[in-house]
């Protein structure tokens, strides 16, 4: 016990002892040139900045369309507020060569062209601004917004719960049915649990005002401070131009910003494991008397305590709690695991460049797409940044949304640094072997035995999820008719490569010797096995975390309607007999060679593909 | 014999093929596109309805301006309305799904006071919030003119609707940038990457021993990612002609963005020899390539402008001069570095 204890101190300090010298070593090759290069660079960058804040930000699409108008005409001023038109004079003639639309006795012609319709449709928003601002200055209120609106949500599902919080500008006005049409009951519910889309961040209490003024007599302007109740969450109240839906652009804006230093810190860090493996400089860590994990750890804590430590100030400086640290620190991890590996794999700096620059992209595209969906859909929980603004917004997180969103990055980030050590050693470190040769490698340092192949496949399941949604990002753009059946497609191929380049692997290492079609079965059903466990679990986390979400019962009620028994089971089983059916064809062709093993993926992915089609047009 | 420069450039394209990372760089490029269409064409789908094809949204309306209100209504594009008789009855349907959204409207103290109910957490919020926005638009219109003898200024009269789709505008002055941009910067980073590879992994005293400056040591890797960077634009060029959306003037495009490439190889070339460790390199780089291109944003010429413009054609006869400024730009740049290189040296 004790001297468990000792090795466990001694493990401790080794990683101090490593990551002290990394800190240090990365301080120091700071040279003086660098540093007052550095302090310029930063300089110039808050110049800009300001300069940016000063003119009102840019405007990237300024003079694009062209507009032919007088200068005495009414609309001119619109035209030279708005940054996308230019003011031309009005000559008819140049229609369509020069102008877009010209504008002559209170008469819009418009060229015959895309550019002139988009023209025209960019002029029409610029005029309803204009006209807007214009009413802003009117002294008589009443006349000049005549309508007032009060936007309130209702769940309809449960019967019911208003999840506007900005009702009260109604009940101040001493008339009931204003906000009434909610019931009393469900009124007060909503107003405690606050867990509507505006919530009751900083914003809300714009908002609130807005709504009391409102009430508060005939000539009171209505709250239009659409700026406060537009960043955080869409405006609930005021003129009917305040009113938006519930997207949490600010919110989304500000999480953004924690992004930042997360692409500045995993460049260093990814120079620093590639500089270990060039001139075989690691060699003198690798042959002292400590393990791999405990050099990677040392390495990697530095530059993990420095994300940390930025993402803390970050959230200090933009108002969001430790539940925005706590939810950004896997997403930071995740990045150091990726780059890891990155840094392993790569064979120069040019190639880490371009790893690391993919890291960035999809890293962040993952945790973006689903958090724009935040105050839509429970499924955007699959990104910690979800978390993020839920916080920002002051809309709170359970433990339960907390584990679902972040658990596929800790997982993903410990199968990552898993895989990286593993290949932390002399014959892989300082050889210039091909990507595809090092990864396999890396998975056969972590096979040990048949029951790893069900193991390993059941770790995929982070990365196919990632893989998936990255796979409708891109095929979003094309027409329904295409994308359906090729997201089934590309659904299936992620799938079955995810379940069997371990038994691939295998056969290339510890299953080199029983290359039998036996054993080819054997490992292809429990690699099946795996993948099915780590869905249902993944599936059974949904359901209890998020009980709310519309697709886990959909998923569930599937199962729990049958008719019988008998046909419940049935649809319980179906996919497990599908993936190990699957990956038994593809593991057949692993045990020959590179091609067999893609040519026998081509069968399996078209199985799997033509079983998720039939499953897609049952339900659907 | 052959120009060594050449020889270098060519061996600095040789490793980016059998490394394969040229690939990459283009899937990163094609997938950073798509996304950010996706991202656009979703969340415009959500804020313009019109766009979208097959949306009927219905709505009950009630409240004593409720005849007014159901007028409007029925006026938008895709959108209808119910009258109800009472607030409950508009609520007891819309419980079970018969309509989409509540409008209650009253009169009170001079103004219409409406509260508009949605369906909470589903994808179609958005778009009913949005439908409901447009049309209390027109009604607050409406009612605006009645009330025209009180205010001192009349609203203008709104140009005619059209249907133009709001991509075209993100196309030019968003993605064609973009695309444009991205390879010129991953040009300047290789050539951070190349510099101070050679000199961390001492290959560098191999090319000294060999019979060429220093000078033409930089030129070879200079041209080599200088010339991928329009290359690369010119794919996207073609594949977004492919794709629809017409791009003017591209020879006058390709010039911006090869003397722009030209210009931050430069940048990168300078840093990497003044700064050769690469952690340092690539950090420099990054933030001096932030700043000259945000801070150029600001300039009523800016690149992003410049390009935006150029491509959709609305750019005057004088265009030819403001290419060949560019152009001049990252000519001067390169000739610079030319005469810094000697005395800057190479740092093994």
């Amino acid at each position: 016990m004790s001297g468990r204890l000792q090795r466990v101190r001694d493990g401790v300090r080794s990683v101090a002892r490593i990551a002290r010298w990394e800190a240090g070593r990365s301080v120091g090759v700071v040279d003086r040139r660098t540093a007052i290069l550095g302090l310029v660079a930063l300089l110039l960058a808050g110049a800009v900045g300001g300069a940016a804040m000063a003119t009102g930000g840019v405007a990237l699409d300024r003079d694009v369309y062209r507009i032919g108008i007088d200068d005495d005409s009414q609309y001119y001023d619109v035209v030279q507020e708005s940054p996308a038109l230019a003011a031309r004079p009005p000559d008819v003639d140049r229609l369509g060569r020069g102008l877009e639309v010209v504008v002559r006795d209170g008469r819009f012609y418009v060229a015959d062209s895309t550019k002139a319709r988009a023209a025209l449709s960019t002029f029409r928003s610029a005029v309803r601004r204009h006209n807007l601002a214009r009413m802003r200055d009117e002294s008589n209120g009443s006349a000049a917004f005549p309508v007032v609106v009060t936007l309130q949500y209702v769940d309809r599902t449960r019967g019911g719960t208003v999840v506007s919080g900005s009702t009260d500008g109604g009940d101040r006005d001493g008339d009931g049915d204003a906000a009434g049409g909610v019931g009393d009951a469900s009124g007060a519910d909503g107003a405690e649990d606050g867990s509507g889309p505006d919530g009751d961040s900083g914003a809300g209490g714009g908002v609130d005002a807005a709504g009391g003024s409102t009430g508060d007599g005939p000539l009171g302007v209505p709250g239009l401070g659409g700026a406060a109740g537009g960043l955080l969450g869409g405006g609930t109240s005021g003129s009917p131009a305040d009113i938006s839906p519930p997207f949490p652009f600010g919110a989304l804006v500000l999480a953004f910003v924690f992004f930042i230093p997360m692409n500045f810190v995993i460049q260093p860090y990814g120079s620093s494991i590639l500089n270990e493996r060039i001139n075989r400089r690691g060699e003198l860590l690798l042959v002292a008397p400590v393990s791999p994990a405990a050099i990677v750890a040392g390495k990697t804590l530095p530059y993990l305590a420095t994300l940390v430590g930025i993402t803390a100030v970050v959230a200090l400086a933009i108002g969001g709690g430790p539940v925005s640290v706590a939810a950004v620190a896997p997403i930071a991890t995740l990045y150091l695991a990726a780059t890891f590996v990155g840094g392993m794999f790569a064979r120069s700096f040019k190639e880490l460049t371009f790893v690391t620059v993919s890291i960035s992209v999809f890293l962040t595209s993952y945790a973006f797409v689903p958090a724009i969906f935040t105050n839509v859909t429970p499924i955007a929980l699959i990104s910690p940044l979800t978390l993020v603004v839920h916080d920002l917004q002051g809309t709170g997180v359970t433990a339960a949304e907390y584990v679902f969103s972040t658990g596929p990055f800790y997982v993903g980030s410990a199968v990552c640094f898993l895989l990286g050590v593993g290949v932390y050693r002399e014959e892989d470190m300082f050889t210039q072997r091909p990507v595809p040769l090092k990864f396999l490698d890396a998975l056969n340092s972590r096979i040990r035995g048949k029951r790893s192949m069900a193991v390993l496949s059941a770790l995929s399941i982070p990365f196919v999820f990632i893989a998936e949604l990255l796979a409708i990002a891109v095929l979003f753009v094309l027409p329904v008719e295409v994308s359906v059946p090729l997201l089934l497609v590309a659904v299936a191929a992620v799938e079955e490569v995810a379940k069997s380049v371990h038994v691939y692997a295998g056969f290339r290492g510890p299953f080199a010797g029983q290359r039998g079609w036996r054993m080819a079965l054997a490992l292809g059903a429990l690699s099946g096995l795996g993948f099915f466990l780590g869905e249902k679990l993944t599936a059974i986390v949904q359901f209890v975390g998020l009980p709310n979400l519309t697709l886990g019962r959909a998923a569930f009620s599937s199962a729990g309607v049958a008719t019988t028994p008998a046909l419940g089971l049935l649809l319980l089983l179906a996919p497990l007999a599908l993936h190990a059916a699957t990956t038994s064809i593809a593991s057949l062709g692993a045990t020959r060679d590179r091609t067999s093993y893609l040519v026998a993926l081509v069968p399996a992915i078209a199985v799997h593909a033509a079983y998720n089609l039939a499953v897609v047009s049952q339900l659907g | 014999m052959v120009d060594p420069r050449l020889t270098i450039a060519r061996r600095e394209l040789q490793t980016l093929r059998s490394e394969k990372t040229i690939v990459l760089a283009l899937l990163i490029q094609l997938f950073i596109a798509a996304f950010s269409s996706f991202l656009v064409v979703g969340l415009v789908s959500l804020y313009d309805p019109g766009s979208v094809e097959g949306y009927e949204t219905t709505v009950g309306v009630t409240g004593d301006a409720a005849d007014d209100l159901l007028r409007v209504v029925d006026d938008q594009p895709s959108m209808a309305g119910v009258g109800y008789a009472s607030q409950s009855s508009a609520r007891a349907a819309f419980e079970r799904g018969e309509v989409d959204a509540v409008l209650l409207a009253d009169r009170r103290a001079g103004r219409v006071f409406v509260t508009a109910t949605a369906p909470d957490g589903s994808v179609r919020t958005t778009v009913i919030v949005v439908q409901l926005r447009d049309a209390l638009s027109t009604f607050e219109r409406v009612e605006r003119d009645a009330r025209d003898p009180y205010l001192s200024a009349t609203p203008l009269e709104l140009p005619p609707r059209t249907g133009s789709t709001p991509y075209y505008g993100f196309s030019y002055t968003v993605l064609l940038p973009l695309l444009c941009f991205l390879p010129v910067f991953i040009s300047g980073s290789m050539v951070v990457d190349s510099v101070t590879e050679e000199v961390e992994r001492g290959t560098l005293e191999l090319l000294r021993v060999a019979p060429v400056t220093t000078v033409d040591i930089v030129d070879g890797k200079v041209w080599a990612a200088a010339a991928l960077a329009p290359g690369q634009a010119g794919l996207w060029l073609l594949l977004l002609d492919f794709n629809g959306t017409t791009v003017n003037h591209p020879l006058a495009l390709l010039s911006v963005v090869g003397a722009l490439a030209l210009l931050v190889v430069a940048l990168g070339a300078t840093i990497a020899l003044l700064s050769p460790d690469r952690r340092a390199a690539q950090f420099l780089y990054a933030v001096s390539v932030l700043v000259a291109f945000g801070g150029t944003t600001l300039l009523p010429l800016n690149p992003v402008n410049t390009v935006a413009r150029l491509a959709v054609d609305s750019v005057g006869p004088t265009y030819p001069a403001l290419v060949a400024g560019y152009v001049a730009l990252g000519g001067g740049a390169y000739l610079l570095l030319r005469r810094a290189v000697p005395r800057i040296g190479l740092r093994g």
